[in-house]
Order: structure tokens, then C-alpha cells, then sequence
């Protein structure tokens, strides 16, 4: 389960990697990097602050399957 | 490495320093500095985004005088009276809820969300126990970061990305605190006046449903980080033996109850049948906690699994309830889509979500024992929001934050001095946090979590008997030699490893707490088989203090309620 940054997008404004309330996302090479998916909480933030259409979300396989 | 970690020391001074930079301790900070005092705001995350409301929040519990008889002052007073009958005290929620909260909703508003639908109405909706529509729905998706931006405007100090690690007395009084910076191992000594504990409950304490701990109703950061300093240091916690649940989505532990169910969502089994009439005469709108209870019962019987039924709900209906369920959890309207929901005659499983260190009911809290000041019983300790046994919810923590502020301020000013921090204790506790980067093989802290968890869920999770709680008191301490070699190869390890420990010291004293209650009340919250029933000589708290270095001390405190 994870938040998921396309590096395509992404132009390092750092906002994400700044707010995220988990510490799952780093700035690695001046791109928003998710260091941590497994430690995402789906809230959401790091997509309503990104203003570049960048966050998209996957849902895990035990999360669409049980 | 290690060393290099916490040689940079920053010594800060403040009249109120506010631990927690959710929805209560923003209203607490904002408070405190109109009040005059000198304020700083430490978060373990960021204020723009931390705490239970980081995506979103949809609705906020009040009364509004309109008229109807449900919808007073003492109508709202019996609701809570009756739905939190023992756990929360009528007299400090008058004066942190009730005497705030007509300034809390003007507050809302200035800060710019509209508790108001874009037509201008009000809309309420019923659930919970309610005896009428008390839950304003309404787009709270940026409360948030406005609030946030308010502290900013107000010049209020704030560090972000600090674990707050203890809290130090001087002459049984507060003196400071001490923490560490997740992001770049700077170690921080802030002496304070007074602090208000706003750090929410101990989430991830229990197994979740998908296995992933971070898969949570409530924000899984929130690990009892001050319920655990601040019961060191010797403040007293109360309504700590509940454990709380709600119904999720299966799969997902979002929030969402109050929309499906508020907005005609019907439960039912798998048979198709309704049964909640079975468990509680208010049906679909009774408290959270028989909602859990029957949905537990019904899934025990074989009857399961549970869902949501929105067949009956127009279209327009059903995108309304859709949309509302984007603004409580962000994503939860893309999980629902991806799950094939957003069809027509679509039933919704559901799942009786993870337990939780939390308050029994919407109407009060668990954690910090608050009097109506929002004072503990260390001199300069207060706590609001979840963090404290009597607030919770957004409701509570717009208003009772801001009570807190005040009176923190207040007494605050009150204080000539700042009081001494002794040099060998912050050393100690420099050591002591840094240690886990320092050694070299160890227990992972997720995996030493999991433990705990294990422990927890089999015991306490929710059912519970003197002999489930005892066995889990010797278990947990047991792991006392792991959590004494948890070890950490970065920061954000570092910050995990503290974060265990914490859940695991909560953990102990829940089940403490559990022990002494020999009733059972809000089931399946505290459900204890050997004392089934609820018994009126438990109505009250139970309040738990460290009692020496290793054992806990209980007592009861008796609870009045009108007739």
C-alpha cells in the first residue's frame, strides 16, 4: 500500500517529503522518493499539496483481495 | 555515525510549549499566544499536515439552539451523560466543551472552512446515539493546513520533525522537556513554564486487518509517545483499559462510519438481514461501540461477513455519500472504486476494524487525567485533545484545545521562572536516546512491535479476563531484555525504535488499567468474561500512576450524573 510519485512529474518542490505526517517520503537526487511505502497511511496529503499531478495511489494486493 | 547524531544541542525556552501540533494543539497554541504567553509548537511530524486530520475531516459534533428539544445545551449534556456514562465527567466537559464551543465554530469559520454547505445551509446528520442530527457534515479537507497557517501568521514558533523524548521536573513541578529531530539528529532541551500534552492516543498497538500496522483508522504516528513520558514523570492517566474500534471498509481501516451510516447506509449481514435492532433500540444509530459489538456477535454466530447495503440510496444520494467519504479520507473513494463499489445494487463489506489505545466514546477521551482547567496533577502538565481522558473528536479538540491554551497561559504567567533542567539527567537522556544507532546488532523495532501486538490482540484485543491481562503483563514484560536492545541504522529507524518502546510501556499500563475494572462497560471496549456484566459501583475512572520504577498503582474515581 503506498502512495506512488511519478518522477516524470515530480519538480523536486520538496512539499511532500516536507509534510508527510509518516516521514515515509525523502528528497533523493532533488526528487521526491517514497523511502518508506510500506509506512504509507493513504492520507492523502502529499497528493493535495503537490501541484504538479504527481502522487497517484496503489492499493496492495491484501488490501483489494481479503 | 552515532556520534555525530545529537552533538548538535539546542536550548530553547518558552512560556508554553505544546506537544503535538494536531487539531487540539494548534487551538491550544493559538490560545496560549493570544493570552500573551511565549509559544512553541513541537511536532513529531509537520503542523500543516499532522495528527488524525492530515487528509481531511467531514463532520463536527454540536448542538445549535434551533429550537428542537434535542438540540440544547442539557438535551446534548443527557446525550453525553447517558453514551458516556463513567467515562466522561459532566463537569469538565461544560467548561472544555460546552462554554467553547459557539467560539470554536466562529473560529472554524474565520479560519476560513465553512462549517456550512455551498447553499449556504447547515446539514446534519444522525448517528452514534444521537437523539437528533447532531454531526455537521461539512469540507474540512484544508481545516488543517489553515489552521497551520494561522500559527504562521501569529509568528507562533514552531519545531516540526521533533520527537519530544521525556518530559523533567524540578521539585515535582515541571521544568522542560528534552527531543531529538527525526530528519538530522539534533538533540533539543526546552525548558517551559507549562507544556499541554496534545499528542493523540497509541495507535498500532493491535494486529490490523490486512497484517500492515500502518493500515489504521486513526493516524498510525500517533504511538502513545507522551502518554508514556508523561505517566514517567508521574502524571496520572485515566479510561486507558477501553479498547476502541469502529467498522472499516474490508481492507482498508478508514474513517467513514459517520458518513455511511449518518447518510442511510444500512447494516446488514450475510444474510442480507438488518440485525442491529437486536443489539440496541436506536438500530444503525446507536453508539459506535454496540454497532462493533453486534458486528462482532453477528460474524461469532457464523453470520458473516458484514457490509454496508446502499441499494435503497438514490444516485444523487449515493454521490453525495461518495464524495463525503473523500473529504473524512482522501483516498478512500478510489480504494471503494477499486474495489468495484461505485455500481449500482453494490453491497459494501466491512470489517470490525483494528483495536486502539482510545476513548470509549465520541464524548471524552483516553489518556492524561485532565480537572476542568485541563490541568494533571503535575504542576505545569496539561493535556487536550485525544491525548486527554476527556476530550476527543474535532469537536472537542476546536474547543477544548483552546481551553487548554488559556489556562496553560494563565498559569503560565503565574511563574516567575523558568525552572532548572539538571545537566546529568539531559546527558542521560541524550545517551539514552541516541542509543539504538549505536548498537551493533539488535531487534528491528517493527518486528519488536509485532511482538507486542501479538501479545496485545491475543489478550486484551478486545476480550479480556484477569487471566488473559495477567499473562499479558508477565509477557510484556518480558520483552523488557528486546526493547533493551532494539537497533536503529538511521534516524527514521531511530525514530520507529522509540516509537516501539512507547507502544509497548502503553501496553502495560492498559492492561494494568484493564485489570483493576472488574466490570465490563462500552462493549466490547472493556469486556471482561469473568465480569460480564456492568456494574453502577464502576461507574467513574479508573486512574493509573507509576507506583516506583516498575509497578502501577490504580484508584477509583466515582463519576455523578443527574438522574
Amino acid at each position: 500500500m503506498t502512495a506512488v510519485i511519478d518522477k516524470g512529474k515530480c519538480n523536486g518542490c520538496e512539499l511532500c517529503a516536507l509534510y508527510c505526517p509518516l516521514d515515509v517520503i525523502h528528497m533523493e537526487d532533488g526528487i521526491a522518493v517514497i523511502k518508506y511505502p510500506d509506512e504509507c497511511w493513504h492520507c492523502g496529503a502529499c497528493r493535495q499539496e503537490c501541484a504538479h499531478d504527481a502522487v497517484t495511489f496503489e492499493f496492495s494486493p491484501a488490501m483489494l483481495a481479503i | 555515525m552515532a556520534a555525530i547524531f545529537g552533538s548538535e544541542i539546542h536550548r530553547v525556552k518558552a512560556d508554553v510549549v505544546v506537544i503535538g501540533g494536531g487539531t487540539a494543539g494548534l487551538n491550544t497554541a493559538l490560545a496560549a499566544a493570544e493570552m500573551g504567553a511565549d509559544v512553541l509548537v513541537v511536532d513529531k511530524a509537520h503542523i500543516q499536515r499532522s495528527g488524525a486530520i492530515a487528509g481531511g475531516i467531514d463532520h463536527f459534533f454540536a448542538y445549535l439552539e434551533t429550537g428542537e428539544p434535542w438540540d440544547t445545551r442539557d438535551a446534548y449534556l443527557a446525550y453525553v451523560s447517558k453514551v458516556a456514562r463513567g467515562a466522561a465527567n459532566i463537569k469538565i466537559h461544560e467548561k472544555v466543551f460546552c462554554d467553547e464551543l459557539v467560539p470554536a465554530m466562529e473560529r472554524t469559520e474565520r479560519m476560513g472552512v465553512s462549517l456550512h454547505q455551498p447553499d449556504g445551509k447547515i446539514l446534519r446528520t444522525q448517528a452514534l446515539g444521537q437523539p437528533g442530527p447532531y454531526a455537521i457534515n461539512f469540507d474540512g479537507k484544508l481545516l488543517k493546513p489553515k489552521m497551520a497557517f494561522q500559527i504562521a501568521k501569529k509568528h507562533i514558533r514552531t519545531i516540526n520533525r521533533v520527537q519530544v523524548s521525556n518530559l523533567f521536573l524540578h521539585n515535582g513541578e515541571l521544568a522542560g522537556l528534552a527531543g531529538y529531530d527525526i530528519r538530522n539528529g539534533d538533540f533539543y532541551e526546552i525548558q517551559a513554564k507549562a507544556v499541554v500534552i496534545s499528542t493523540g492516543n497509541t495507535n498500532r498497538m493491535f494486529k490490523s486487518q490486512t497484517g500492515n500496522p500502518f493500515n489504521l483508522w486513526y493516524c498510525p504516528a500517533n504511538t502513545g509517545d507522551l502518554h508514556r513520558a508523561a505517566f514517567d514523570a508521574g502524571v496520572e492517566l485515566a479510561n486507558v483499559e477501553y479498547v476502541r474500534m469502529t467498522i472499516v471498509p474490508k481492507g482498508f481501516s478508514a474513517p467513514g462510519f459517520n458518513a455511511f451510516f449518518g447518510m442511510g447506509g444500512k447494516f446488514v449481514n450475510g444474510l442480507g438481514q438488518p440485525f442491529m435492532n437486536d443489539y440496541h433500540p436506536m438500530g444503525d444509530k446507536a453508539p459506535r461501540n454496540m454497532m462493533v459489538w453486534g458486528a462482532l456477535q453477528e460474524v461469532r454466530a457464523g453470520r458473516g461477513p458484514i457490509y454496508v447495503d446502499v441499494r435503497h440510496l438514490s444516485a444523487k444520494e449515493l454521490a453525495h455519500l461518495f464524495s463525503q467519504l473523500g473529504i473524512d479520507k482522501d483516498t478512500l473513494p478510489e480504494f471503494l472504486k477499486a474495489k468495484g463499489y461505485d455500481r449500482e445494487g453494490a453491497l459494501i463489506e466491512m470489517s470490525v476494524s483494528e483495536p486502539m489505545q482510545a476513548r470509549p466514546s465520541e464524548l471524552c477521551g483516553s489518556g492524561i487525567k485532565i480537572d476542568e482547567t485541563c490541568a494533571s496533577n503535575i504542576p505545569g502538565i496539561f493535556a487536550a485533545g485525544d491525548a486527554s481522558d476527556q476530550m476527543g473528536c474535532l469537536h472537542m479538540c476546536m474547543a477544548g484545545g483552546y481551553a487548554a491554551g488559556k489556562h496553560a497561559a494563565r498559569y503560565a504567567a503565574k511563574v516567575a521562572r523558568l525552572r532548572p533542567l539538571k545537566a546529568n539527567e539531559l546527558e542521560n537522556e541524550r545517551r539514552r536516546v541516541f542509543l539504538p544507532l549505536m548498537r551493533n546488532a539488535g531487534a528491528a523495532p517493527g518486528e519488536f512491535e509485532n511482538i507486542v501486538r501479538m501479545i496485545t490482540t491475543d489478550h486484551f484485543g478486545p476480550y479480556k479476563s484477569e487471566v488473559s491481562l495477567t499473562s499479558a503483563i508477565a509477557k510484556l514484560d518480558a520483552l523488557d531484555r528486546y526493547r533493551d536492545e532494539l537497533k536503529a541504522n538511521n534516524l527514521h529507524e531511530l525514530m520507529r525504535c522509540h516509537e516501539a518502546m512507547n507502544i509497548h510501556s502503553v501496553a502495560k499500563i492498559v492492561a494494568h488499567a484493564a485489570l483493576a475494572r472488574k466490570e465490563s462497560r462500552f462493549i466490547p471496549y472493556h469486556y471482561r468474561s469473568d465480569y460480564p456484566e456492568t456494574n453502577e459501583d464502576w461507574c467513574g475512572l479508573v486512574a493509573v500512576r507509576k507506583d516506583g520504577e516498575t509497578s502501577v498503582a490504580t484508584r477509583f474515581e466515582r463519576l455523578p450524573y443527574a438522574a
